[in-house]
């Protein structure tokens, strides 16, 4: 049995073995809210005119997350229609003491979007672009607009955001709310960067829009918050002329290699685009990518030369070399056949290819991630750290991918960091230390079928956790820090301030309970 | 050869397989125009699994189009049109007396008992044959124009009352679709209705079929007549129910002749009506949101579409020209030919 936990305070975990010697286990998913007062907060909103829906049926689509090991019913649903709707909701459940967890796109993976009881505010009932400002390359948008819905908007326009999770149904407001990363991360930054301007419900229900210029101490906490002081209802984002992609590959036997070229590139502003994903330990995938003949020109010329990656016809010959003389590692040999044959084609399908460029990247990624990757649990444990700490992070996590999974991915890529968001990178996913850029590492077991149990999953997932807390990194993409970590990942003195700047905004502590605090 | 080596087409699933990935909400017209998850494929099947029945679950069903689109995102290879029509069929035959039922013309269930009048065949066996379904059958000049340039055959039994029954979830008599898939066996088939087009693929299996557009846009007189200013709306239920083959096909002739199309940034296919049940061609009209999403921003000085209640809501909904892809590829001297040879 979970054993109740107090809001703002960190049960034992009762689930999975401890990773590391010496770090106290302590609790992943929130206990379930009991139903106090729940028929009189039920009528409440109801006679204020808000649509409440109770019930299994109802219910049962906000049953998990993309992480699927979690799992809980709302007590009801409500589906976000307008500010003014949220604000009524706040206002009763801060009255009634109801927690109210908010959901986009569902694609938290430690339960973050998961309701233990109480009120889940779906935000996908907001999903209107409001105004497209093609000279000023802005947009305004309710903020539970998928990024996909938007860039289909944007594209009629022929204008693209800057940068998004490559993942179709992430939404707006939660990846505002957590980060998010894109290939192009390591130049444009993370897609949180890009918001100039919010509307914001508060958790005590004041509507109030904010911005660096505008209640920026808000705009501070909203952004990179975790869902924890306010609820985001409309966002002003900046924009870009869209282009297609030219891709270039690069196939590396090293790990650690790749790592360092990924790193050369970015410090030099060499691409547009740049990421790593593995296929097996000795198959690593550098990718770089372009905007402009300009840009992919003066790379040709002054930094293609310098990486130490073979092209795909090399790359396979080194791999024929190598496997002929290692006969009894015919099984790998054949594994790398097989993702090849299965994964590259979608890279290059002709529909999105013209002339040579990829159109659509986000379509492209995504589609391939919900294939290859995607199933009922997409454990995707991830850390992100300072650059000179990554390549000590990715290798431990690759061992420990090792341990639990006999085949796995990683995507790596870098985040630039813009030295005027200092504070809302505070207590955020961006580490601490980093300067100039932070990388992200997702470590990505490959399922393929088997069936595995949700402690194995956690074990995994904390395993992978311990090693930021070991190394002072901290948890970058769909909002994985847990609460259960961040006290040891960022010290409890600045944990105590921002939770005590929660318990002001949130006196009863209603609003996505348990996910930090 | 391993198993892992081979490329063979996996089975479909059911509703028990949906991991709630939400990427049928993207491409659903109902979840487009409600953004309510209950709204989508992807409600349907978690309400499935959770023990929902079909009565329950009666206003998503009135209101899905059918169209198929989450068919081709879904990861999970899940049928959802097939689970969508199977939870109609639930609905059309519960014996519950408050079970809301949609509204059926009168006489389908005579037309499905008596089947088509017994006629000499068209078209000897293997010769390709059309399904024009009713709303082509109702203009003759497009019909004739149809004909012309496919050189093709009309089938006296069209199988209009097994399309409608698909769609409504009324049980087709066995003998009745035995009938029609006989008579059938051995034709190349081009069919107007995506969604029987749909249904002969899986009962007809090694047969050659082809939507009508697809088919008209093979012709060259089509092809030369179809520029970059054109934009081309296929008709989404024929373009899904073959969707990996229709990807490359549509792709091809966008390559070769510059015209734009309904397909949105994942390649699916955006239904330019979004009709549910009650609103269907032949029972009433059907609403305009969707035309006007595949008009927004773009500016085509002219509409070609594959389906004739297309024609009928761009007309409703701009200035444009807006012809069928059978009035592209129309001259006198193929018209005459025609005549010779059908009379």
């Amino acid at each position: 049995m979970i054993p109740r936990v107090e809001p703002g305070t960190v049960g034992p975990c009762p689930v999975a073995a401890d990773a590391l010697q010496g770090i106290k286990r302590q609790q992943t998913n929130p206990a379930r809210w009991n139903g106090a007062g729940w028929q009189a907060f039920a009528d409440a909103v109801r006679a204020a005119g808000v649509e409440l829906a109770e019930g299994a049926i109802a219910c049962g689509v906000y049953l998990t997350d993309a992480g699927g090991t979690a799992y809980g019913l709302p007590h009801g649903v409500v589906i976000a229609r307008s500010a003014a709707q949220i604000s009524v909701l706040l206002k009763a459940a801060q009255a009634h003491r109801v927690p109210l967890t908010v959901r986009g796109g569902g694609l938290t993976t430690e339960g973050e979007s998961v309701a233990f009881g109480g009120v889940l505010l779906d935000m996908t009932g907001m999903s209107r672009v409001l105004a497209i400002d093609a000279a000023a390359l802005t947009v305004r948008t309710e903020a539970g607009i998928y990024w996909h819905s938007l860039a289909e908007e944007l594209r009629r326009e022929n204008l693209d955001y800057l940068s998004a999770p490559l993942n179709l149904t992430s939404s707006v407001g939660g990846t505002l709310g957590v980060g998010g990363i894109d290939v192009n991360s390591a130049r444009l930054g993370c897609s949180a960067d890009q918001a100039l301007s919010l509307q914001v419900v508060t958790p005590t229900g004041d509507i109030v829009e904010c911005s660096d210029d505008e209640n920026a101490e808000l705009f501070q906490r909203v952004i990179l918050g975790y869902g924890q002081f306010g609820i985001i209802t409309e966002a002003t984002l900046r924009l870009r002329p869209y282009t297609p992609l030219s891709m270039h590959y690069y196939y590396y036997s090293s790990l650690r290699t790749a790592i360092e070229d990924l790193q050369m590139l970015d410090s030099n502003d060499a691409s547009d685009y740049s990421g790593i994903l593995t296929i097996m330990d000795c198959a690593v995938n550098l990718l770089v990518a372009f905007d402009s003949g300009e840009r992919e020109a003066a790379f040709r010329k002054n930094w293609a030369s310098r990486l130490r990656g073979f092209g795909e016809f090399g790359f396979a010959l080194s791999m024929a070399g190598h496997y002929a003389l290692r006969p009894w590692k015919f099984r790998e040999a054949l594994y790398l056949l097989q993702r090849k044959r299965e994964v590259f084609p979608e890279f290059r399908r002709t529909e999105y290819m013209r002339d040579g460029k990829m159109h659509d990247r986000s379509v492209v990624f995504s589609r391939a991630v919900w294939k290859h990757w995607g199933s009922r649990n997409m454990v995707i444990p991830d850390l992100a750290t300072p650059a000179d700490r990554f390549i000590e992070a990715v290798e431990r996590g690759n061992a420990v991918c090792r341990k639990y999974f006999r085949h796995y991915t990683l995507y790596c890529v870098g985040i630039r960091l813009r030295p005027d968001h200092g504070p809302h990178y505070e207590m955020s996913c961006i580490p601490p230390a980093a300067q100039g850029w932070a990388y992200g590492c997702e470590f990505e077991p490959m399922i393929e079928g088997g069936v595995y149990s949700r402690d194995h999953f956690q074990s995994f997932k904390n395993a992978i956790y311990d090693i930021g807390v070991d190394l002072g990194a901290s948890y970058y993409r769909f909002g994985g820090m847990m609460k259960g970590y961040i006290r040891r990942v960022f010290g409890d003195e600045l944990v105590d301030r921002h939770l005590a700047m929660k318990r002001r905004a949130d006196p009863a502590m209603i609003l996505n309970r348990d996910v930090i605090f | 050869m391993p198993a892992f080596l081979a490329r063979m087409p996996a089975a479909a699933r059911d509703y028990s397989a949906c991991s709630g990935c939400s990427l049928c909400l993207l491409v659903c017209p109902m979840w487009r125009s409600r953004h309510d998850p209950g709204f989508s494929p992807e409600g349907l099947a978690k309400a499935l699994q959770c023990g929902a029945t079909a009565a329950a679950l009666a206003p998503p069903l009135d209101a899905c189009s059918l169209c198929g689109a989450c068919d081709a995102v879904c990861p999970e290879r899940i049928d959802l049109s097939g689970m969508i029509m199977d939870l109609r069929r639930r609905l059309a035959n519960s014996p519950l007396p408050d079970v809301p039922r949609p509204a059926l013309p009168d006489d389908l269930h005579s037309r499905l008992q008596q089947g088509a009048p017994a006629t000499a065949p068209v078209a000897p066996r293997s010769a390709p044959v059309l399904l024009p379904g009713p709303a082509l059958r109702a203009d003759a000049a497009l019909l004739a124009q149809v004909q012309a340039l496919l050189g093709i055959a009309v089938f006296d039994d069209d199988g209009d009352d097994i399309a409608l029954a698909i769609e409504v979830g009324v049980v087709i008599p066995p003998l009745r679709l035995q009938s029609f898939l006989d008579s059938l066996r051995g034709h190349s088939i081009v069919a107007a209705d995506g969604l029987l087009l749909r249904q002969l693929r899986r009962w007809l299996a090694g047969s050659q079929r082809m939507g009508l557009g697809a088919a008209l846009s093979t012709r060259a007189a089509v092809r030369s007549n179809l520029g970059a200013g054109d934009l081309y709306v296929i008709e989404p239920r024929a373009f899904h129910a073959d969707y990996e083959r229709m990807v490359g096909f549509y792709d091809r002739l966008q390559r070769e002749t510059g015209c734009s199309f309904n397909l949105d940034l994942q390649r699916i296919a955006i239904p330019a009506v979004a009709p549910g049940m009650a609103q269907n061609p032949g029972f009433a009209a059907g609403d305009e949101v969707q035309a006007k999403w595949i008009l927004q921003g773009r500016s085509p000085a002219r509409i070609v579409v594959e389906s004739l209640a297309d024609r009928a809501v761009f007309g409703r909904v701009c200035d444009l020209p807006v012809v069928h892809v059978a009035e592209l590829g129309v001259d006198p001297q193929m018209m005459k030919e025609f005549r010779h040879a059908f009379g």
